[in-house]
């Protein structure tokens, strides 16, 4: 794959494709054009699946975005630049990249405020209708392609995603030194996202997860302390029961008032009722997981508190080279997260496995199209 | 030998040196990307930098290339055509235009501060961005502000130097009830003032050393003014300009919320500093020597937030357009003189001289609107 320009006439581009809910298949697509001179095309490496991923699978649609026509899946990647636009002067042939996989319009208000995140015309891999990462080629403009350093590898790259998502997170949160952090869940999100809190300086990061299983891992990972909380009882009101769960949590870790910052990362209602108990006066607290898209909120303790509440979603500037760097430096290992690997033609499988949850699957990737 | 402008498809103002100006029938510029808008330009603006290269032939000696540069960056236009996937304006549309084009792709374009981006193609800057004293001019959709029915060609200039002033405004953070001090009572120290009125300024007081501009300003918006003795330091103007305000002098640690200062003038800049009170902000939008001497232990011990503040970004034409049509700030009284096309330099000789405070030049012979 030296060539700058052309491409063998006999290479295809197999694809990994969602043609309609619970029903992918492999497909054999051409070699993607560049869309401008701009753009470079990336020979995937590694892709990472995330929960997405499986949710358009199962139930084909997140939202507003509604899957009406076939899209290749997959956005978490890495790879090497093979072709490269006549414009682009980041990036070489040869170069070993991550892959951020939305670009935006970069016309709108939004992309003009500097929040490029809510960009509406937003080209995002395997969000419908656009087509994902999955398959042995993607092309992307080349100032959402990072080149990573020597010592990184391909599946780290993949991991930038994710991490990507948790420097987000805590940027939402704006995280500062010597803070206390409660995160809420302890899969690949919160665990990052307690990773970054900690390589972000604060005082003690606090982990939550009905899993005690996972909560070890994080406590080995970057949490400083863990908690499990008891069960709700039979019959006994759930916000009340929340509102204990937060009680516990400031008592046993020393909080005082409450934590500074609450990142919740489940999306669960009594995991998003207890962060609102648990954020001291004049708190922080961000929602980044996904669940219930309706849930009973408390509201007046919110108001009372005089909490700052935001929402995180996706990655903005400067995520991606973060990230990177966190990676780079070691400061986060994300090796550690990756629990099973699975060939391209595995890739069904590798959803599967996804979908199971089994205890001791964290992170799954997906090697890309070899030769 | 210029050839009569009347007899080009596209007349176009060149300025190859300090006080060489030439009127050349330049290529009219096409669409190049589906996002492009042509516009028929009507009227330009003068602004001091316009001068600057008229007289100096150059700023920051950044020149005008052999070949010559068009001039022109405070303009307002019809537009002519408009690529395939233009949805926000259409031929026949009035607009203000905003003359920098950013590059879209590095990290100040993504960070919402395109104004500081390092490929900005901005009209009239060497070597080879041309300005807007032509005929016809081509930029992109998301830099050309639909104007609306009652507002006119020649208002819609104005829109580039009030956005200046709400840049600054904004940058400032003035909030409801604030003293804010504006230094320096040209049209962008004007600007300045009027928006610090908008956003919910207490007081507005405007410093200049010319008393006809102050008289200007007394009419135009509610506020106060205040002129320096050039006698005197910059700490005895400032003492003299709280006392004046009933706030007490600086030995009295009390002193006004924000300055936006507007001048370029070094005493202009060391009166602000003492006039701030402790923790107050200033904003630095005026242009002057880049090298002067700066109060900057006094900025120290009052933990003075400053910052500087250049062109405008997202947002600021929104807002200015707004404030326009809304008749929120009366632009069309600072209009003072319109020149034909062919007069070009006359309009900036009187910007020179100090005459009027926006010169216009007329650029399209015939307006597509009535109402000026």
């Amino acid at each position: 794959m030296a060539s700058a320009t052309t491409t063998d006439v006999a290479d295809r581009n197999p694809a990994f494709v969602l043609r309609a809910i619970r029903d992918v298949s492999f497909e054999d697509r051409p070699v993607p054009k560049l869309r401008d001179d701009y753009e470079v095309r990336v020979h995937v490496a590694q892709t990472g699946i995330c929960g997405s991923d499986v949710h358009y699978w199962q139930r084909g649609r997140i939202g507003d975005f509604i899957l009406t026509s076939p899209i290749i899946l997959g956005h978490e990647s890495s790879g090497t630049v093979v072709e490269a636009g006549s414009k682009v002067t980041n990036l070489k042939v040869g170069d070993r990249v991550a892959i951020e996989p939305g670009v935006p319009c970069r016309r709108c208000d939004y992309c003009r405020a500097g929040t490029y995140n809510l960009c509406n015309d937003t080209i995002f891999a395997a969000t419908p209708p656009w087509d994902g990462t999955l398959a042995k080629y993607y092309t992307v403009a080349s100032d959402y392609c990072y080149k990573i350093p020597d010592h990184m590898d391909m599946e780290e790259a993949a991991m930038v995603e994710p991490v990507s998502v948790a420097v987000q997170i805590c940027k939402v949160a704006d995280l500062r030194s010597n803070q206390t952090v409660v995160v809420f869940g302890a899969g690949p999100i919160g665990v990052l996202s307690q990773a970054v809190a900690r390589a972000s300086g604060a005082r003690k990061v606090i982990a939550v997860d009905i899993s005690k299983a996972r909560l070890d891992f994080a406590r080995s990972y970057a949490a400083d302390e863990t908690f499990l909380p008891p069960a709700l009882a039979q019959g006994a009101d759930p916000v009340v029961h929340s509102e204990k769960v937060a009680a516990m949590i400031k008592d046993q870790f020393g909080l005082g008032e409450g934590a500074d910052v609450v990142l919740e990362c489940t999306g669960a209602e009594p995991c998003i009722q207890a962060g609102v108990f648990v954020a001291r006066k004049g708190g922080t607290y961000v929602q980044a997981g996904m669940g219930k898209e309706n849930v009973t909120f408390p509201i007046t303790t919110a108001c009372i508190r005089a909490l700052t509440i935001k929402g995180s979603i996706r990655y903005s500037v400067g995520c991606y080279p973060t990230a990177v760097d966190l990676v780079a430096s070691g400061k986060v290992d994300v090796k550690r997260l990756i629990t099973n690997r699975f060939k391209f033609e595995e890739a069904e499988k590798a959803f599967e496995l996804v979908k199971a949850a089994q205890e001791g699957v964290f992170k799954v990737i997906i090697e890309g199209v070899q030769g | 030998m210029t050839s009569p402008t009347s007899q080009m498809t596209n007349p176009s103002a060149v300025l190859y040196a300090a006080g060489d100006l030439r009127f050349e029938d330049r290529p009219a510029p096409s669409l190049q990307d589906p996002y492009d808008v042509l516009v028929k330009i009507n009227f330009v603006g003068v602004c001091g930098s316009d001068v600057h290269f008229w007289t100096h032939g150059h700023i920051n000696n950044k020149r005008p290339p052999p070949t010559g540069l068009i001039m022109g960056h405070e303009a307002s236009g019809t537009i002519l055509a408009t690529g395939s996937c233009v949805t926000r304006v259409a031929p026949g549309d009035a607009v203000a235009i905003e003359p920098g084009v950013p590059c879209r792709r590095c990290k100040s374009c993504k960070d919402g501060v395109y104004n500081l981006c390092p490929k900005m193609r901005f009209c009239a800057s060497p070597p080879d961005a041309h300005g807007a004293l032509t005929g016809v001019y081509v930029t992109a959709e998301d830099f050309v502000y639909k104007m609306p029915e009652a507002v006119g060609l020649q208002e819609a200039v104005l829109v580039e130097p009030l956005s200046v002033g709400v840049h600054a405004v904004r940058l400032a953070g003035v909030g409801p009830g604030e003293c804010v001090v504006v230094m320096g009572c040209g049209t962008i120290g004007l600007m300045c003032a009027a928006v610090a009125r908008r956003f919910g300024a207490g007081r507005v007081v405007l410093v200049d050393v010319v008393e006809g501009k102050l008289g200007f300003a007394r009419g135009w918006i509610e506020c106060e003014t205040f002129r320096p003795e050039a006698g005197r330091g910059p700490e005895e103007n400032a003492e003299r300009l709280l006392e004046q305000l009933g706030i007490e002098g600086p030995l009295g640690l009390v002193g006004v919320d924000t300055v936006i200062e507007a001048s370029g003038a070094a005493s202009s800049i060391q009166t602000a500093i003492n006039v701030l009170r402790p923790g107050g902000k200033y904003v630095q939008t005026g242009l002057g020597k880049d090298k002067i001497e700066f109060p900057i232990v006094t900025m120290s011990e009052k933990e003075l937030l400053m910052r500087g503040c250049f062109r405008y970004s997202s947002g600021d034409y929104e807002l200015a357009v707004s404030f326009i049509a809304k008749r929120l700030i009366d632009v069309k009284a600072l209009i003072t003189s319109v020149s034909p096309f062919e007069e070009t330099a006359k309009a900036w000789d009187l910007t020179k001289n100090g005459q009027g405070i926006k010169n216009l030049i007329r650029v399209a012979r015939l307006d597509t609107r009535s109402v000026l």
